[in-house]
């Protein structure tokens, strides 16, 4: 057990973190309560930073508080208060039915959640007395050097657990597909003014670049293709906040094309190695390299569209005159 | 013996805990769904302060590809929930 | 022969790509790949017969570092049965969809559908069965909000949020088990798990987040909406597969994986959760005026008797008694895959046929569509548990082991059970056959009523005979 002195900025975070997530949880309007919910995004990304863990610090303040936010606020905007309750029933004969219910259920619930806690607070006293399980990243670094990557969570990401990595893809391409599924997306923003718009002309080139550099950069350091396709999606998130309908994406079957990019390239590669005599996704250690980029350049293009399609809410409809459509039921 | 590693980890117990109930309590959809944000995210915590080395030393990275993968399936997940959510409400309005 | 695993995923995953890149050619695509999947998964059972379980390491990276892929006589056997019933659901979905763009949007989905129950029915890693969970309750709400009707997208709203908890309870568990023990591989688990706080705890909030997903009474009210509402095939698979791949998990981690764990006390709470299920939902089953409903009830009463099983199995010491009621346990598991299928692909043809699915309106349903109310009957058998069916096997050792182990309470509920079937599956029978004779072929509409006949036939016939062959192959198996 490492005996690391507690900072303040430890107390600081951890302080806000809790406030931060009860705050988010337990007011009752909605739209405070996405703000917080970000701001808690914000917050655990600079925890983990502290934690050493910047790969995770990127993505969660790409993903998980930028884009899930996003996408909350994007739900938030379109609907009024009842459209998110998930129930069909009004909201007045709802909360009568809750108020009879409400003490005892409250009260068993959060004994419950008292009990969870405890639990793992337990477990996880044992876990840290058992002294650190350093046997799996022991393995990894005597195994780096055959990975093709020498950014260790890459290579657990795109080669050793690579496998997690195909089937993760598989689960955003599912999300997408359910999101297509529902329906076309509702229209477009109004045409930016003349600031926003020069402000888009810089931007979006510059998100781009940075797509590419996080996605070449993850080889050796924090990065990947994760993150990059979080930036990608971002431009594409700004394009269509400036007014383009299509946020950028293709139209038709190449849209189906690059949604499927991801777990295609994954498969692919994949199973011409097992054609070619060698394990499924078993790179020769020369190529693993290029295989890895190359997959993580088909990822990336996959994870930005996916994210920009369920930030759209389904696909872009082409034409203005078509958005008055509402879809047939 | 109070380490920076087991302080984290503690904060991640609590918040699954504070996740677990409003996600199990609270009426309104949206608010369920940022309890099992929440939730995951205190899951997220446990398993990055499991990877903590302290410092100068070079953390677990199995944990942090974990949290990678979690992340993004989380979202996955959060968009599907909220276009479910979205075609609702055009049912409703529309009937 | 370990080949044979990551091609039960792979191709399920590539035949997805394809029809969502080639949608003109996407029937024909499905066909292939699900007749390529079925040869390989009888390879692979062949192979677990002769030569026992199988493994397979991805990317050539020992388990532990990578991942293993693992199959026994348990994995392969139910991974044959969800096969069977894929192949079946998908020759029935290309007429139940008769829209282009209705089966453009279904086929992606629904390959994905099956790749994540081969990939959690073979996966041997912790973190990635909470990926291929996950991946499995995308897809499976995805699909079962294809109905488009407000029912139906609440239902899977409803369902969604439930299975992301459980996945978040199971994940919450796998944490703590790579902060104790280091590893995610199940089998290097199995070896050094110990008991204590983080296994107990890791084990509790798995199993509960599984309960969840497997919807065990009292945690099944999302369940009868969400399989009710849902286009047929995708009911079939839901109800005959999707709850059983959590059930599988459960038996797997307890029987298996934490072993050494597991007390009387957890095993006895498991099997009264199952009489709960048993009781409360044949008696709801009886009581619903909707076909579709009560077949989702009678899978929240056919689950009860699986988690029977676990205190008769723990109560019982190792040796031939044991080995017996664990066959029993799989055949069950598996009669009702096949029955529960045929019984959904069935009433979807009424449904579309006769536009509702209404029990009291259903006379003359024998005569319009005798093979269909046959395959309902067929269905009926098995979940009653009658002979010849799978079923009555299965019962017949729930209570050879609960009456060797003196755990009177489980004959008494499977009795009960038993009658309350007979009486739901007899109430809609009895509708069915009404009075108006209309003189009309037997198979009136083959490509959609054979799929049912079919499953409902190897339900009552086909597992009744084939019990020796699986007692065979589970020897050696957890």
């Amino acid at each position: 057990m490492n005996t690391t002195a507690v900072h303040v900025l430890d107390i600081l975070l951890i302080i806000s973190l809790l406030s931060l997530a009860a705050a988010a949880l337990l007011t009752s309007d909605a739209r405070r309560s996405v703000i917080l919910f970000m701001a808690f995004g914000l917050v655990l990304a600079v925890a983990w930073g502290r934690l050493h863990a910047p790969d995770v610090a990127l993505a969660e303040a790409a993903i998980g508080a930028g884009l899930s936010g996003a996408l909350l606020l994007a739900a938030l905007r379109e609907q009024p208060r009842r459209a998110l309750s998930g129930d069909a029933k009004p909201v007045r004969e709802r909360e009568r039915e809750r108020t009879s219910i409400d003490v005892t259920l409250q009260l068993t619930v959060t004994l419950l959640c008292v009990a969870v806690a405890a639990l793992l607070v337990w477990a996880l006293a044992e876990a840290f007395d058992r002294g650190p399980q350093d046997t799996l990243a022991q393995a990894v670094s005597e195994t780096l050097a055959a990975s093709g990557v020498s950014n260790p969570v890459t290579a657990i990401l795109l080669n050793f657990r690579a496998y997690d990595t195909l089937l993760e893809l598989a689960v955003l391409l599912t999300a997408v597909l359910g999101i297509l599924a529902l329906g076309p997306a509702r229209p477009g923003y109004q045409a930016a003014g003349p600031v926003f718009d020069s402000l888009v002309r810089w931007l979006v080139p510059v998100l781009i670049l940075t797509a590419g550099y996080l996605l070449w950069v993850g080889a050796h350091a924090p990065g990947g293709a994760f993150q990059a396709g979080a930036t990608l999606a971002a431009a594409a998130v700004v394009l269509r906040l400036a007014g383009h309908r299509t946020a950028g994406l293709p139209a038709g079957q190449t849209l189906h094309l690059v949604i499927a990019a991801g777990v295609g390239m994954f498969l692919l590669v994949g199973l011409s190695l097992l054609v070619l005599g060698r394990p499924f996704l078993g790179y020769p250690p020369a190529w693993a390299g290029g295989l890895i980029l190359l997959i993580e350049s088909a990822a990336m293009l996959a994870i930005a569209a996916t994210l920009v399609l369920a930030f759209l809410g389904g696909r872009p409809q082409p034409a203005a005159g078509l958005s008055g459509e509402k879809r047939q039921c | 013996m109070l380490t920076a590693q087991w302080l984290y980890a503690m904060t991640g117990c609590l918040i699954v805990a504070l996740g677990l109930r409003t996600a199990l309590l609270h009426a309104v959809l949206l608010h369920r769904l940022i309890g099992v944000n929440v939730m995951g995210a205190g899951v997220f915590l446990m398993l990055i302060a499991v990877a903590y080395r302290g410092p100068g030393v070079a953390p677990d990275p199995v944990p942090h590809a974990l949290v990678l993968t979690g992340i993004v399936v989380a979202v996955s997940a959060t968009a599907l929930v909220l276009a479910l959510a979205r075609r609702l409400t055009g049912e409703q309005d529309n009937g | 022969m370990a080949d044979t695993l990551i091609w039960l995923v792979a191709i399920p995953l590539a035949g997805s790509i394809a029809t969502l890149l080639l949608p003109r050619q996407a029937t024909a695509l499905v066909y292939v790949a699900a007749v390529a999947t079925t040869a390989v998964a009888g390879t692979l059972l062949y192979g677990v017969g002769s030569q026992g379980p199988v493994s397979y390491e991805i990317g050539g990276w020992t388990a532990g570092l990578g991942i293993a892929l693992r199959a026994d006589g348990l994995s392969a056997l139910l991974l044959m049965m969800s096969t069977l019933v894929v192949l079946a659901g998908s020759v029935y979905a290309s007429a139940y969809f008769s829209k282009a763009a209705e089966r453009a949007r279904f086929w992606p989905l629904w390959l994905l559908l099956w790749t994540s129950l081969n990939a959690l029915l073979l996966s041997g890693d912790l973190f990635n069965l909470y990926v291929t969970l996950e991946l499995l309750g995308l897809s499976a709400v995805a699909l079962a909000s294809l109905g488009g009707t407000l029912a139906a997208v609440q239902a899977a709203l409803r369902y969604l949020l439930v299975g992301l908890l459980g996945s978040m309870m199971f994940l919450a568990g796998v944490s703590l088990i790579y902060a104790g023990y280091g590893t995610l591989d199940l089998a290097t688990l199995a070896r050094a798990v110990e008991a204590g706080p983080v296994a107990w705890t890791a084990l509790a909030l798995m199993t509960a987040g599984l309960l969840l997903k497997t919807a065990l009474f009292p945690l099944h009210f999302w369940l009868p909406p969400a399989h009710a509402s849902a286009p047929a095939p995708v009911s079939a698979v839901l109800s005959a597969l999707v709850v059983k791949a959590a059930f599988y998990l459960v038996l797997r981690l307890w029987l298996d994986t934490f072993a050494d764990l597991v007390t009387p006390a957890a095993a006895n709470l498991l099997g009264i959760l199952g009489a709960g299920a048993i009781l409360w939902g044949s008696w709801r089953a009886l009581r619903t005026e909707r076909l579709k409903l009560l077949a989702a009830y009678s899978t929240v009463a056919q689950l009860g008797y699986l988690f029977l099983f676990f205190p008769v199995l723990q109560a019982l010491p190792p040796g031939p008694a044991r080995d017996a009621a664990l066959g029993g346990l799989v055949i069950l598991a598996l009669t009702h895959g096949f029955a529960k299928a045929g019984l959904f692909l069935a009433i979807g043809i009424i449904q579309q046929r006769s536009g509702h699915d209404r029990i009291r309106e259903l006379d003359g349903t024998a005569q319009r569509l005798p093979a269909s109310t046959f395959a309902i009957a067929l269905a009926g058998v098995a979940l009653i548990g009658l002979p010849p069916s799978g079923a009555f096997l299965g019962k017949w050792q729930l209570l050879a082991g609960s009456f060797a182990s003196g755990q009177w309470l489980w004959i008494l509920v499977t009795m009960a059970g038993s009658l309350l079937a007979a009486a739901y599956m007899f109430r809609v029978l009895g509708h069915a056959f009404g009075h108006q004779p209309y003189p009309q072929r037997p198979v009136t509409v083959a490509r959609e009523e054979w799929p049912a006949l079919i499953l409902t036939s190897l339900a009552v016939a086909g597992l009744g005979l084939a019990g020796a062959p699986i007692w065979g192959l589970l020897e050696g198996s957890t």
